[in-house]
């Protein structure tokens, strides 16, 4: 990795000849050959589905309850069978798809976008401030992501008091972020490092051109590629942090429904009622996998030396 | 030689665990084949909060030893939680006022003293003095002079070092005068904050603590710390209620469920609840067949309605309310069959309990309620609170559930993270909404479930409900001497209740206990203990 530049040229020219390939391109039509990518797209297709249109796939409110139904088997009613309450929990976990999607999608949104900002700010002009932003980064990535959300929300919602639910998740994406984002910082930070040494970046800065300039047009389309694998990973990373908060009691609470208030809700009950767990948690898994498979496809895609 | 150290070294831990369960299985094997009246009984414990001492133990860890280390005045009969006299030779009053108590003579302390009357005015003074910070002081509150040696307001220094209304008599006879007439008095007379302690305490209170010295059926051996604490029998006992075996050992854990698993093991012989884990779809039955116990528990749950939340003060509402809860379902379903359904605000172990006091608003009617909500005109959300550990959320969700797909209005649960948090909330009068009031009373006294939720300033009065014409009838009946006179007045208060529905009755917890296959028979009584004279080897 000494001298980037010079491996993508020695690899471009196969691509090149037939057609203007950009570094994207090639990679969409690698992916489309993979079946990683395509399994893991459309477990990903359908999980936004259900997020988007859950009524698509039940016509069930997923908080009515009827005791009747109180721990009832999975049958033909009720696919995965009811919960303690009497709740149709098909229902509840293709509604719940919605409340732990948003925590995690906005919350990888937001992860890589504070982290992209100070990454190409400390590694573009480098530094004091490159080692005041870094070891600032530092201060966050060394706290343990539980502990640290523990004392984050514990602080901020009082006790005693009742958060509303916009509330609640908004502070569940706000902590996530604040915990994670030096991780896409570093990979952001590296990869404008390297990029920085490129010549026409080199020949950009000679010729005057602003700052502001330099990074927009020359190191971001450069730079972009390994951040976007972390947020894909990232994505499936934090659904399973909501399903945690949700466990300690801090995250996101009745009546919004998740994957993570449902695994709660079944902690007691595993031994007697263990559907009440497995189904929230094998959703859980599947699409913390898909995106996880997703990010390595892309990954391997937009790394020239693979091919 | 590297090896080979390496090896010894791993092999001492395996011979120790080796050694420990050799132990442990040996153990067993005494306690259960000996049997009769020599053999040891482990029952579940928990760490005591506090030293040995009757007056500063009010939680259940600490009392299980305190219970079988000293008696008092009374006991009470673990079948209907009536008082009997235990120590007490006769007590005496005319006008619920003065009351003359006699001791039976002959009983002794572990240390060979004899209890005499000065004894329990000492251990009462001793409790209610505000510098000894004693937990159980309010509990002499009602005895004159309590004010000078426990002032009302924290941070004032005491007038007096002892109560006026407490005066020996004799050596075996003493007298206590009241503040105000107040006839369940003798009734509280058997709870663990008035039983005796012996002149060694007062000579070193410090060395006491580590050795506690008492009257009861057994007496001190050892205390390890988040361990153990073991007592046995003392043969000089003489009250009725003897034990038929001879070491108690009081065994500390950290977790219920381990100690179910060792119930089952049979390495503990007694626990008097079971974790919540094993109450799921009855499994204890399967896993205790007729070792299970259960008794009536001094206790009722009622979901309070605050007068002081906005809408929230409407007769019609409360009566919606009440009768959209299906009780039946939710204590056969999601609690499991461990509660039965309330129909008054009474537990229904107490003397004096009336079936049906809340009568036709305690039963399940969609349709009434809907009218009555109607009636209401109420509009919004309505929310119950509760601190959601412990499994309290559970049937509190699916009250919630009845109601609001009863009404067709929308129904919260919204949890606290512990109780602490949540009381603070009930102490300060925060509450937005409906909120869980669990009761579990002091003593068994029909009293005891009226005056301190309902009356007028009442010590947990948290709703702020106020009806004159009920702390009338609270006056009066505290004033009767007469016993059955003055339950016939308190009826008459409960039955009040049922008009202005200031809580609404949910459900009254069965006890649910077990012991092991070493045991032939035990005892739960409605203080959610074990009977140790009921233990049977």
């Amino acid at each position: 990795m000494t001298e980037p530049s010079e491996l993508q040229l020695s690899e471009a020219p196969p691509g090149g000849l037939t057609r203007q390939g950009s570094l994207w391109g090639d990679a969409w039509r690698e992916l489309r050959r993979k079946p990683r990518f395509v399994i893991s797209a459309a477990i990903i297709l359908v999980v936004l589905l259900m997020a988007v249109v859950p009524s698509l796939f039940t016509s069930v409110d997923p908080n009515f309850a009827d005791l009747d139904h109180s721990r009832a088997l999975p049958s033909g009613d009720a696919w995965f069978g009811y919960d303690l309450q009497g709740r149709n929990l098909f229902a509840r976990t293709v509604y719940g798809t919605r409340a732990s999607l948003i925590v995690g999608v906005t919350s990888a949104l937001l992860t890589v976008l504070i982290g992209s900002v100070i990454g190409i700010v400390a590694g573009y002009y480098g530094k004091w401030l490159d080692s005041l932003l870094s070891r600032f980064g530092d201060i966050f990535a060394g706290m343990p992501f539980v502990l640290g959300a523990i004392v984050i929300l514990t602080t901020l919602n009082a006790p005693t008091s009742n958060p509303s639910q916009t509330r609640i998740i908004v502070q569940v994406v706000l902590s996530i972020a604040v915990l994670s984002w030096p991780v896409a910082m570093r990979i952001m930070r590296s990869a404008t490092l390297v990029a920085k040494q490129l010549d026409y970046v080199k020949a950009a800065r000679g010729l005057g051109a602003s700052p502001f300039r330099i990074i927009f047009r020359h190191l971001l389309p450069n730079t972009l590629a390994p951040v976007m694998v972390y947020a894909t990973i990232a994505v499936g990373a934090f659904i399973g942090a909501e399903a945690t908060l949700a466990f300690l009691g801090i995250g996101l609470r009745p009546p919004v429904v998740s994957w993570g208030v449902m695994i709660s809700d079944s902690s007691n009950y595993v031994r007697t009622v263990p559907h009440m767990l497995l189904f929230p948690a094998a959703f859980v898994t599947i699409t913390v996998l898909a995106f996880v498979m997703l990010g390595d496809a892309v990954r391997d895609a937009l790394d020239p030396k693979s091919r | 030689m590297r090896r080979a150290r390496s090896i010894t070294w791993l092999a001492l831990p395996v011979a120790l665990v080796l050694a420990a369960a050799g132990c442990g299985s040996g153990g067993d094997t005494n306690s259960a084949g000996s049997g009769g009246e020599s053999g040891t009984v482990s029952i579940y414990g928990t760490e005591p909060k506090a030293t040995l001492l009757p007056a500063n133990t009010t939680e259940l860890g600490g009392n299980k030893a305190v219970s079988a280390l000293y008696v008092g005045l009374l006991a009470y009969r673990p079948e209907d939680a009536k008082p009997y006299n235990l120590m007490a030779d006769s007590i005496k009053t005319s006008d619920a006022k003065v009351f003359d108590i006699t001791i039976k003579k002959g009983w002794k302390f572990h240390d060979g003293s004899e209890v005499k009357a000065k004894n329990y005015v000492d251990a009462w003074n001793y409790g209610a003095y505000a510098p000894n910070a004693q937990q159980a002081a309010s509990f002499f509150e009602n005895i004159q002079g309590y004010a000078d040696v426990n002032p009302p307001k924290e941070g004032d220094k005491p007038t007096a070092q002892t109560m006026s209304g407490l005066k020996v008599l004799g050596d075996y006879e003493f007298q206590v005068t009241l503040n105000a007439p107040f006839s369940v008095f003798q009734t509280k007379l058997g709870f663990s904050a008035f039983y005796p302690l012996p002149d060694a305490f007062f000579k070193d209170p410090k060395g006491f603590a580590d050795k506690p010295i008492g009257n009861g059926p057994m007496k001190f051996v050892s205390r390890t710390p988040n361990a153990d604490i073991k007592l046995t029998r003392f043969d000089d006992y003489q009250g009725e209620n003897k034990v038929h075996f001879k070491d108690l050992d009081i065994k500390i854990y950290s977790s219920q469920e381990a100690a179910y698993s060792d119930l089952l093991a049979g390495n503990l012989d007694f626990m008097e609840a079971l974790p919540p884990n094993a109450k799921v779809a009855d499994k204890y039955k399967a896993d205790l067949g007729d070792h299970v116990l259960t008794t009536h528990l001094l206790g009722i749950s009622t979901i309070a309605i605050p007068y002081y939340v906005p809408g929230y003060n409407n007769l019609d509402l409360r009566k919606a309310i009440s009768l959209a809860i299906d009780r039946d379902k939710i204590t056969k379903t999601v609690l499991n069959g461990s509660y039965v359904p309330a129909d008054g605000w009474i537990s229904s172990g107490i003397e004096g309990y009336q079936p049906d006091v809340c009568g036709e608003w305690c039963k399940f009617d969609p349709a009434k309620a809907k009218d009555y909500f109607q009636k209401s005109g109420f509009t919004g959300k309505l929310t119950i609170a509760s601190n959601a550990d412990g499994g309290r959320k559970e049937p509190l969700e699916a009250a919630c559930a009845s109601i609001a797909q009863t009404l067709g209005v929308s129904c919260e649960f919204v949890p606290s993270t512990n109780f602490g948090a949540f009381r603070q909330l009930a102490d300060s009068h925060q509450f937005t909404g409906m909120s869980r009031m669990d009761w579990s009373a002091d003593y068994p006294s029909i009293e005891d479930f009226l005056t301190p939720i309902y009356r007028t300033g009442g010590s947990s009065n948290d709703s702020l409900y106020s009806n004159p014409e009920f702390d009338k009838l609270l006056a009066q009946a505290d004033a009767t001497a007469d016993k059955d006179a003055a339950i016939k007045i308190y009826q008459q208060a409960h039955a009040l209740l049922a008009k202005d529905l200031p809580s609404v009755p949910v459900w009254d917890e069965k006890g649910i206990g077990g012991f092991s296959k070493n045991l032939k028979a035990a005892k739960l009584n409605f203080q959610r203990q074990a009977e140790i004279s009921e233990f049977r080897l």
